[in-house]
């Protein structure tokens, strides 16, 4: 196994591997910080330029774009509450509101060094799963991601303590909008009113650069100013205090990046839903919940933490079975078959040494990024100081156009425009985005599961009590709905 | 009866032909579109991926093509785009069969017909189906299953109801006379081949190039194969098991333009894909993924459109 390892690393030592290793990371940053691009575009866009590349050097590039785009796209996350990929969302939640405390420094230091502890902490993790990876695969079936749905649906509806009410109205609307389009199982179209846009759905990545983005620049236009009026703060606090924080909190970093790790190795879950239920259990785990989606520094430390890792595990369904994770994960498979290799059992087998040196190559481009990350922290932070006469219109058009070029749809821009009036009416009315994202992210895969284990079953119910898996879920679901009532007893 | 030419209506007529013409002849001059109306990852995206850079190679101007999953509606929205897109070239798509069928039969509202859309090419040989079990289960012999259908409907994990796995699973097990119950709704065939190893479902029947990797990792097992001369040793084929019937379920994996496709145009990509696919690192790409590529012809791709229509005709009524 050591071999194995050691022969990844020295192919990706080589002078060629780390040059295209540096480009890919350089593309993956830039095109992170892009709402709407990300990873799937950077490595769409590339691919074809592969062909003529040896098939290392076209993981290592590969390889240093999804590494990379992560940091990217915190960095917008945080700054500009435009999150550059649908998982950045999270980070969001208490990023933004830091940088309008004038503590972006902070927020990106932290961010930064999570990502790269996460990162690191994936790594290892999937070295040591691998040789079991596919039965690791195989243990999560329709019943167990039916059940694994509805313990991040009860996290969100648990943690938007304090109005609940307007938490479930968030998530039900959610729901309904996730419930749109072409219903996989019985093969019918739902709610489209005839618009051919909607028969996939409503486009996640567009609707989230519209609730978070868009909706900011709505309400940044209305208040007027900058993000942060205190240029003060902004030069005062400093990118390392951020560094230190993650340290501190090093229970969320290793929480954070273990959720990663489990949930990116599950077929179809993606990275969302691991951003998301770290962030959620990080504040139900946290003594002081009331502080999250104010600023708390734990709220961007957990969802970094796990997006990084989940990048290096959803390598596993992505390899073992040809299940991508997510839209990058599935253009990724496309470079893999442009160069002969077939994801699938036989390529774990056939294909070590590219594999092990596609996993150096993330973990190096992921810890590079966040350096270079920290590095241009502190200037960065000085966008917050922007006028919003200037900010505003850029940002907007940045944010359609990226949602246009998720896809090349004009429905997208739709979609953006729509959501960015939902999310700024949110703000204004004091409603938690967080549970209707979740709402979105988990709505449609509840249902097909949940419907594919009544097949299953032939509508028995007591499925969920003979699968091991699924009492440990059923376990957590429980301790989650008492726990709030205990804790409320002993208050 | 005389026609008068006007200077006026020769130059509102031959304007836009010769403009059209001139196009024709230029073509490509711009990136072209490959929709592919299923999810990424699967042998079909994976083939179109494999074809695309040879295509670019073999266009006569250097252009990109450019691969679009458009897998909404079970694929009707992507056959639907293409079905409607100017017919100028820069639109090509994927259209699998006897799926697309169904979708035309269910989704009215996608509005395509496939009689009319301009055929280029066959991406390889039709593919054969074959049935298959987790490497862990109970059923060892195609006789388990018979056995097990006598006492209860066996469970088939399988797309939605309107893919060409949906329509194989359905025919193949009434010709062999097992009862079904489909698990439907998985996203793409790589997903509904791992439901079945993981055990959501009793067998899943899927093409042979999907199977043949897990069952040389011992990942899967082989029951019966509907080609007409097994190639896996020792498992029942459609000869031996006396239903020659099951070597028709194929899979076809068609290129098509929107209809009215000029015939220049038609041309040019036809004879381009006809060189992508005798392109030996193209060839052998695909190779790997257990399709034999071949140049063929835009007839003999319309030609299995009328076979796979005039076989999948008969069962309309239990697809439906």
């Amino acid at each position: 196994m050591l071999h194995l390892w050691l022969s990844g690393l020295g192919g990706l030592l080589q002078a060629r591997e780390l040059l295209f290793l540096a480009i890919g990371m350089t593309i993956g940053l830039f095109f992170g910080a892009i709402p709407g691009i990300g990873g799937a575009t950077a490595l769409a866009l590339l691919t074809p330029l592969t062909y003529g590349l040896d098939p290392f050097t076209a993981l290592a590039l590969a390889g240093g774009v999804m590494g990379a785009v992560p940091m990217g796209g915190s960095i917008s996350a945080i700054l500009l509450n435009a999150p550059g990929s649908a998982p950045s969302a999270a980070t969001c939640l208490d990023g933004h509101p830091l940088a309008q405390q004038g503590k972006a420094g902070l927020a990106l230091g932290a961010a930064a060094s999570a990502n790269a502890i996460g990162g690191i902490i994936g790594t290892i993790s999937v070295l040591a799963i691998l040789p079991i990876a596919k039965d690791l695969v195989l243990l999560f079936g329709p019943p167990e991601l039916f059940l694994l749905a509805v313990l991040g649906l009860i996290i969100v509806a648990t943690a938007s303590r304090g109005k609940m009410l307007r938490g479930l109205i968030a998530g039900a609307l959610g729901l309904m909008i996730a419930f749109i389009g072409y219903n996989d199982v019985t093969g019918v179209l739902r709610f489209t009113a005839g618009i051919a846009y909607l028969w996939d759905g409503v486009h996640l990545v567009p609707a989230l650069i519209g609730l978070f983005a868009v909706a900011e620049m709505i309400d940044l236009s209305v208040k007027g100013g900058a993000i942060t009026r205190d240029a003060k703060t902004v030069g005062i606090v400093s990118v390392t205090s951020g560094l230190i924080e993650t340290f501190r909190h090093w229970r969320t970093v290793l929480r954070g990046s273990l959720i990663g790790t489990v949930v990116g190795a599950i077929p179809g879950v993606g990275g969302t839903v691991a951003s998301f239920l770290s962030y959620s259990l990080t504040v139900q785990a946290s003594k002081d919940p009331e502080s999250f989606g104010k600023g708390n520094i734990q709220g961007v430390i957990a969802p970094e933490a796990a997006i990084n890792a989940k990048d290096c595990s959803c390598l596993i369904p992505t390899l073992a079975f040809g299940i991508p994770g997510g839209v990058e994960m599935a253009v990724f498979m496309g470079l893999l078959v442009l160069h002969g290799m077939q994801p699938g059992p036989l390529m774990l087998i056939d294909h070590q040494v590219e594999i092990y040196g596609l996993i150096w190559a993330l973990t190096g481009a992921c810890v590079l990024a966040s350096l270079l990350g920290l590095l241009v922290a502190h200037p960065l932070s000085r966008i917050t100081l922007i006028d919003s006469q200037i900010l505003v219109p850029v940002v907007t058009a940045v944010a359609l156009v990226g949602s246009y070029a998720v896809d090349r749809n004009i429905g997208n821009v739709v979609v953006t425009a729509v959501f960015g009036i939902l999310g700024y009416l949110m703000i204004r009315f004091d409603y938690p985005r967080l549970t209707m994202v979740v709402a979105l992210v988990l709505g449609s895969a509840a249902e097909r599961n949940f419907h594919q284990t009544t097949m299953m079953s032939d509508g028995n119910l007591s499925i969920y009590l003979h699968r091991n898996v699924c009492l440990v879920l059923l376990a957590g679901i429980v301790v989650l709905l008492i726990a709030p009532l205990v804790r409320g007893r002993r208050k | 009866m005389k026609t008068r030419v006007t200077r006026r209506s020769f130059v509102l007529t031959a304007g836009p032909a010769g403009l059209l013409l001139a196009a024709d002849s230029d073509f490509p001059v711009r990136n072209i579109d490959f929709i592919i109306p299923k999810s990424p990852g699967g042998g079909f995206d994976n083939l179109v991926r494999v074809i695309a850079p040879a295509l670019e190679k073999y266009l006569p101007r250097k252009v990109n093509v450019v691969p679009d999953n458009i897998p909404a509606g079970g694929g009707g929205k992507g056959i639907g785009q293409l079905y409607r897109a100017r017919p100028d070239g820069y639109t090509i798509g994927a259209v699998d069969l006897p799926g697309s069928f169904i979708l035309q039969e269910k989704q009215n509202g996608a509005g395509f017909d496939l009689n009319k859309i301009t055929w280029l090419c066959a991406m390889g040989q039709p593919e054969y189906f074959c049935l298959a079990v987790g490497a862990h289960s109970p059923l060892k012999t195609f006789d388990n299953l018979k056995a097990l259908s006598g006492t209860r409907p066996i469970k088939f994990t399988s797309s939605g109801p309107e893919g060409t796995a949906y329509a194989a699973t359905v025919v193949g097990a009434n010709i062999l006379g097992l009862r079904t119950r489909l698990i439907t709704g998985y996203k793409g065939s790589s997903d509904f081949v791992v439901g079945a190893i993981r055990g959501d479902g009793d067998a899943v029947i899927a093409p042979v190039t999907s199977i043949r990797p897990l069952e040389q990792s011992r990942t899967i097992r082989i029951l019966a194969t509907f080609e007409p001369h097994g190639s896996f040793p020792g498992v029942p084929d459609a000869t031996t098991l006396g239903k020659a019937e099951l070597s028709r379920i194929l899979l076809d994996r068609l290129v098509g333009a929107p209809p009215g496709l000029p015939a220049a145009v038609k041309s040019t990509l036809s004879a381009a894909f006809a060189k992508s696919m005798a392109d030996p690192r193209t060839v052998g790409l695909a190779k790997k993924f257990d399709v034999d590529l071949a140049p063929n012809s835009a007839d003999l791709a319309a030609a299995r459109v009328r076979e796979s229509a005039a076989f999948f005709g008969q069962w309309k009524k239990v697809l439906s």
